[in-house]
């Protein structure tokens, strides 16, 4: 409980004078909604209500492993993985570094969500934040599994999949440069691993993955809250005005991949689904989905801080579209 | 928020992702694909509540040793200002996705999203359409069906008698179709593929129906937005299948 006292100096100590705690509300909260679960259900059961829990459940259900799967990497790379290695691993100059940790994106086989935490792991072991932010970037976007989905989603377009491939890498690889160049260090929270003495390796692993899950899983969480509600509140059909318009049509696909939160692996599908939409404004939604969305904002600015998030995915925001509508005049 | 309550939210979070995922509820929200996946996260996110919970138990009383120090191993690049460690309020957001899972248990998108959302119907990869197999009437999928009719014209579907299973979407122009929907990933990304049942019997909406009937022309081709018609010839009401995607 040492522990507790010192990061949050302001709650009650134990053992003083009784006050309800965190836990005591905790409880309280936990048999109110036991009590009251048949009238929480059917508040629940409307038709655009129901949907929009629905989809919360599913991107939530649907990010879980991934999230799991990319603390526990985090938490292996903070733990066991000295930092020597990634000093001998990376190249010396940031800005070779930068490229070299976009193109080993490609190795990580997970959604955005695995992405976020082993980025956090690779600062917090000494790698510059801009090679591990174009990590964060490249990885969801030009894994091999996604190359794949997009290839199976535009049958008979190759170019597709390539395009998407290029152009997210340059993406990530230019957001690394001009983090490198403008980024100052007090934008970035980078989160360090705080190791309990006494407490074995294995020990230290297990408790930096519960607290990052945690610590991720809400603001997950709360992407996921606010991607379920746009997602019913947003009529579909909004979509179809502006596809006759090229820049319309390109700033609308890209909010649409900020609201829909999308995996990585599975937004191929539903941007081919846009037939009326041109082939750019298509890969415009493919490239920003992967680097930019709610939830993605979310776990983020959870991550690295609100600071860094106001002005990462903004720039991320531009650099994509640009990157994009390039690629989509070259190659499609 | 304190040890405690972590320790409680990863075994709430744990044990809800076991709920689903060892029965059938997961399908409704994911691919059947992602079953190991999840058992294997909920087991683990469970098995680290426990532990932590025992560790709480075990140090109630203050130890002084327990104090946070950087970790020792990289002493010299790490820049441990020792404040991290402590949860935002944030973690506290963890508690809606266990009381939607363990009260509501939401059900899969019906015919609500269906009715919103356009729909799209794909052409085969390959652009080859085999036969059906034979006997009258035979089982296809309301995706198969779709796509035989609009990327095929139906060749595959002329002259036979099919069988499909869906659910009921109201049509605002009249009658209903028969609707089915498919995801890649979850539900958020799921597509709709819709069959206008001609002349149907009125049924209400999220109705899962078996129509038997014969492929009508009409409904346009090469298209993915057309929408292709069946005349039925029997309508039957059915339960819900397990996984309700296609």
């Amino acid at each position: 409980m040492t522990q507790q006292r010192i990061e949050q100096p302001t709650e009650p100590q134990a053992g003083q004078r009784w006050r309800p705690g965190a836990l005591e509300i905790f409880v309280v909260v936990m048999v109110v909604i036991v009590i009251f679960r048949e009238q929480i259900s059917s508040l629940l059961s409307g038709a655009a209500i129901g949907a929009a829990t629905t989809i919360f459940v599913s991107i939530v259900v649907q990010a879980l492993p991934f999230l799991v799967l990319g603390v526990a990497l985090s938490a292996v790379i903070a733990t066991y993985v000295p930092a020597s290695f990634w000093q001998r691993a990376l190249p010396k100059r940031q800005s070779l570094a930068v490229p070299v940790a976009g193109a080993a994106g490609a190795i990580l086989p997970g959604c955005e969500c695995a992405s976020v935490p082993v980025a956090s792991g690779l600062m917090s072991r000494g790698v510059a934040p801009a090679a591990a932010l174009t990590f964060l970037l490249a990885a969801p976007a030009i894994n091999p599994i996604v190359v794949i989905s997009t290839l199976v989603a535009f049958p008979g377009q190759p170019e597709f999949a390539l395009a998407r491939f290029v152009a997210s890498l340059s993406a990530a690889v230019i957001v690394g440069w001009i983090w490198l160049r403008i980024g100052k260090s007090d934008w970035i929270k980078i989160p360090n691993r705080p190791h309990l003495a006494g407490a074995s390796r294995f020990e230290t692993f297990r408790n930096n993955v519960a607290h990052d899950f945690l610590h991720a899983g809400g603001f997950l969480v709360l992407g996921a809250l606010a991607a379920a509600a746009l997602n019913v509140v947003v009529p579909p059909t909004i979509m179809d005005s502006v596809a006759g318009s090229a820049i319309l049509s390109i700033l609308a696909m890209a909010a649409l991949a900020v609201i829909l939160c999308l995996c990585s692996e599975a937004d191929a599908f539903v941007a081919a689904s846009f037939t009326s939409f041109s082939p750019t404004s298509k890969l415009v939604f493919l490239v920003v989905g992967p680097m930019v969305d709610l939830k993605l904002i979310a776990l983020q600015g959870g991550t690295f801080g609100r600071k860094f998030t106001t002005r990462f995915a903004p720039l991320t925001f531009v650099v994509a579209i640009s990157a994009a509508v390039i690629a989509g005049t070259v190659l499609l | 928020m304190n040890r405690e309550i972590q320790s409680i939210l990863l075994i709430l979070i744990g044990t809800a992702t076991l709920r689903i995922s060892l029965g059938d509820i997961f399908l409704r929200y994911v691919k059947p694909a992602m079953q190991p996946y999840l058992i294997i996260s909920g087991a683990i996110l469970l098995i680290l509540g426990i532990w932590a919970l025992v560790d709480v138990v075990r140090t109630a009383p203050p130890k002084a040793k327990e104090a946070l120090q950087g970790d020792p191993d990289s002493s010299d690049t790490d820049t441990d200002h020792g404040h991290s460690h402590g949860l935002s309020y944030m973690a506290w957001m963890l508690v809606l996705p266990v009381v939607a899972i363990l009260v509501v248990a939401p059900p899969a998108l019906g015919a609500f999203s269906a009715g919103r959302n356009n729909a799209t119907v794909t052409a085969k990869a390959d652009g080859i359409y085999s036969a059906l197999p034979p006997g009258d009437p035979v089982d296809v999928g309301v995706t198969s069906f779709a796509s035989r009719a609009i990327w095929d014209d139906g060749k595959t579907l002329d002259g036979r008698e099919v069988a499909m299973t869906g659910f009921v979407t109201p049509n605002p122009d009249g009658g209903w179709w028969l609707t089915r929907l498919s995801m890649s990933c979850c539900a958020a990304d799921a597509l709709v593929t819709k069959v206008q049942v001609l002349d149907p019997p009125a049924e209400a909406a999220d109705t899962w129906v078996r129509v038997v009937g014969t492929w009508t022309p009409g409904g346009g081709t090469k298209d993915d937005r057309a929408i292709p018609l069946v005349k039925a010839s029997s309508v039957q009401q059915i339960q819900a299948p397990k996984n309700t995607y296609e």
